[in-house]
């Protein structure tokens, strides 16, 4: 009986182990890594992250969280958990060991907490705490021990409308100390503080989309009049969500929106112009999934809730209808997807922030009420060291690593491009060209094949010439020829 | 005078676009076969067009071929305004039989075919920046192809200017209804089919109990 037993668990461990090993090695993941190719269609690649593990609240040693909405790394790697439903901040370090909680604050003496914070930022010139304290209606600085120095709270001037609600929703700091706001009532862009607290302006505003709607509602306000005017629908743009701003002081922005495709991603220059525009010529700037994701009937577009900058200046975008982070490198290039909506790690009920850590980033989950930890794999590390050496202008030092990249993933497009360009850098156009033949990238290709037709013609300009001289030497004894009449034999008989 | 072969006389009318075609008709010349072969070329310039255009210059989605549209491109388009070329000029007293309007149709279209062959192996040697000699090419033949048929519309169905050029933008009035019965008469017959099938699988149902 006993030897039955023992058989059959045998048997089934063993179907366990095969199964496992029929399965691809990125089965570790919940999820199935993708990329997208040249057309736009997804593509099995290999997992560029992986997730590790998660933390919950009880796992700091703070009791559950409670509707957590943000996340943010300073300067001084510690890492500031915005607890929203427990008014509080929960600051550990990288190895998420409770360093303080922040709960009480002062204000001139007295003695005040939080409502709702949503958003949190440190400045790394001052060191400054700045608090979005959302239900106070006010954004707060303060140091570490919860000192407040300073209040910005609603502006008081006719260019903020007073049908407006100020519920700062996240805050960011520049170099210069002025402080951005979003609001979600504002669709004029980020309300902007200077570093007295006075409003300056609105910052960095999206535009509208450009529908058959709008364009038809331009038309129609041009010949009505103005009572008429005030009746028809507004064309506004959809304010932006929220934003990261990088060490250079480009201010990105991620818009939350299902319906509309302009704007959702962009990095602002100090003038508040969108500079993602005048990248490279082969990048279509598309952000998040190229087509919605159908649930039974129900299409659901990408909606990026959050971005944060890498140390390498790499996006990452956290899209908040499939729980998926979308990495991108500097030059907007897609790198990695990853996570899924799901229970399993790696997979998110309601991802809400997103922040990255030398090879590490922290997903933060508003409904699981945790933080999932993804770190860099093999593979991810491999692409990571290519396109920045890429990004350098490193071609041919990126040769190598694009080469390895190819060997975990065929179809990782990037890798072919790479491995062009170091090839055309170097001078080998005709192996170039079948390079940027796979990845199909007809300028690239256009350029090497410019290099390899001048090439060729240098080599063999001597048997070009003898050829050319031949020719018109045949042909100039054809025309004598015929015109001699000798060529009779060669017509067809009868007309 | 003029006492050439059919081939020649392809050959003879797209060098002469203004009598040539009067020539044609004058000697009662002009092969259906090689009107054919002409026909077939152009499917296979529709198909090199899009398929072996050079790298550089065009690429196309390439995990699924279709042929339909190629198809559609040449055979079926040709066909439509042959036969509402045909229908237009009875209207009009012209005095081309439904075989002449294919023949001097289908000679008016070799320039065409030609230019864009010549256009898609040139395509192969030279970069982007020197587009322009692909699209001489391209475009004198168009406009080649263009005025020859006119000029064949003319002499198959004796007309003058003015009254050819008025059946040839009715002859493509009358293709666009054409297509849209013909896709309309097609989206019937299916309807019709799968009620065929539907019934076929009822029946069969029924007598394998």
């Amino acid at each position: 009986m006993s030897g039955l037993k023992k058989l059959i668990s045998l048997a089934s461990a063993a179907a366990l182990t095969f199964s496992m090993c029929a399965v691809s090695a990125s089965a570790t993941e919940a999820y199935n890594p993708y990329n997208y190719d040249r057309w736009g269609d997804p593509i099995a690649s290999q997992a560029g992250y992986t997730a590790d593990y998660f933390v919950s609240g009880d796992d700091i040693g703070v009791g559950s969280l409670s509707e957590p909405a943000d996340l943010f790394v300073s300067y001084d790697d510690l890492m500031y958990i915005v607890d929203k439903g427990n008014n509080r901040i929960i600051v550990t370090d990288m190895d998420f060991n409770l360093v303080r909680e922040m709960k009480d604050f002062t204000y001139e003496g007295e003695a005040t907490t939080l409502k709702k914070p949503t958003g949190i930022f440190v400045d790394q010139y001052t060191g400054a705490i700045y608090i979005a304290d959302n239900e106070n209606e006010r954004v707060i600085k303060c140091d570490e021990e919860g000192n407040i120095s300073k209040i910005y709270g609603r502006p008081d001037t006719e260019l903020y409308s007073s049908d407006l609600t100020y519920n700062p929703n996240k805050v960011i700091v520049d170099k210069a100390g002025n402080v951005y706001v979003v609001v979600k009532s504002v669709t004029k862009g980020a309300v902007m503080f200077d570093s007295d607290g006075d409003f300056i302006g609105y910052y960095g505003a999206n535009r509208v989309e450009q529908t058959a709607e709008v364009i038809a509602n331009a038309f129609w306000n041009l010949i009505s009049t103005e009572e008429q005017r005030s009746r028809t629908t507004k064309s506004t743009p959809i304010g932006f969500t929220n934003f990261d701003i990088d060490d250079m002081g480009f201010i990105y922005t991620v818009t939350e929106s299902t319906e509309t495709t302009t704007d959702l991603v962009k990095k602002l220059n100090p003038e508040g112009n969108n500079i993602l525009d005048s990248l490279g010529v082969d990048n279509d700037f598309q952000f998040g999934d190229t087509s919605p994701t159908y649930y039974s009937i129900y299409a659901k577009n990408s909606s990026l809730t959050d971005i944060d900058i890498g140390p390498n200046g790499e996006l990452n975008i956290l899209d908040f209808q499939h729980g998926r982070i979308f990495q991108y490198d500097k030059e907007a290039w897609l790198l990695f997807i990853m996570g899924g909506t799901g229970e399993q790690l790696g997979t998110f009920r309601s991802a809400t922030a997103i922040e990255s850590y030398d090879n590490k980033l922290f997903v933060l989950d508003s409904r699981k009420n945790t933080v999932t930890v993804f770190t860099r794999t093999a593979f991810g590390e491999i692409v990571t060291e290519a396109s920045n050496l890429y990004n350098d202008g490193k071609y041919e030092e990126s040769l190598e690593p694009w080469l390895s990249v190819l060997k975990y993933d065929g179809n990782y497009r990037r890798a072919y491009i790479g491995i062009g360009n170091a090839l055309f850098n170097r001078g080998d156009y005709r192996e170039a060209m079948d390079y940027f033949e796979i990845s199909i990238s007809r300028s690239r290709y256009d350029r090497a094949y410019e290099g390899y037709r001048n090439e060729w013609i240098k080599a063999h300009f001597t048997l070009i010439i003898v050829v050319i001289i031949v020719l018109i030497v045949l042909l100039i004894v054809y025309g004598q020829l015929k015109k001699r009449g000798k060529l009779k034999f060669l017509r067809k008989g009868g007309a | 005078m003029l006492d050439l072969t059919q081939g020649q006389f392809v050959k003879h009318v797209i060098m002469h676009p203004f009598e040539g075609f009067e020539d044609l008709r004058w000697k009662k010349k002009g092969s259906m076969k090689i009107a054919f072969a002409i026909v077939c070329l152009l499917f296979i310039q529709q198909i090199a067009y899009n398929r072996l255009y050079g790298f550089q210059y065009y690429s196309d989605y390439d995990k699924i071929f279709n042929i339909v549209p190629y198809i559609f491109k040449s055979f079926i388009l040709f066909g439509v305004w042959v036969v509402a070329n045909w229908a237009m000029c009875t209207l009009f007293d012209g005095e081309g039989s439904m075989k002449n309007i294919f023949i001097y149709s289908a000679y008016a279209l070799v320039p065409y075919i030609t230019g864009y062959l010549i256009g898609t192996v040139l395509s192969h040697f030279l970069i982007q920046d020197e587009y322009i000699f692909i699209q001489a090419f391209e475009i004198i033949g168009l406009c080649w192809s263009f005025i020859l048929a006119i000029s064949a519309m003319k002499a198959v169905h004796q007309f003058s200017f003015g009254k050819t050029i008025a059946l040839i933008l009715l002859t493509l009035v009358a293709m666009v209804a054409m297509l849209f019965l013909l896709v309309l008469l097609l989206t019937l017959f299916q309807q019709v089919l799968i009620f065929i099938f539907s019934i076929y699988t009822e029946l069969s149902y029924r007598f394998r109990v």
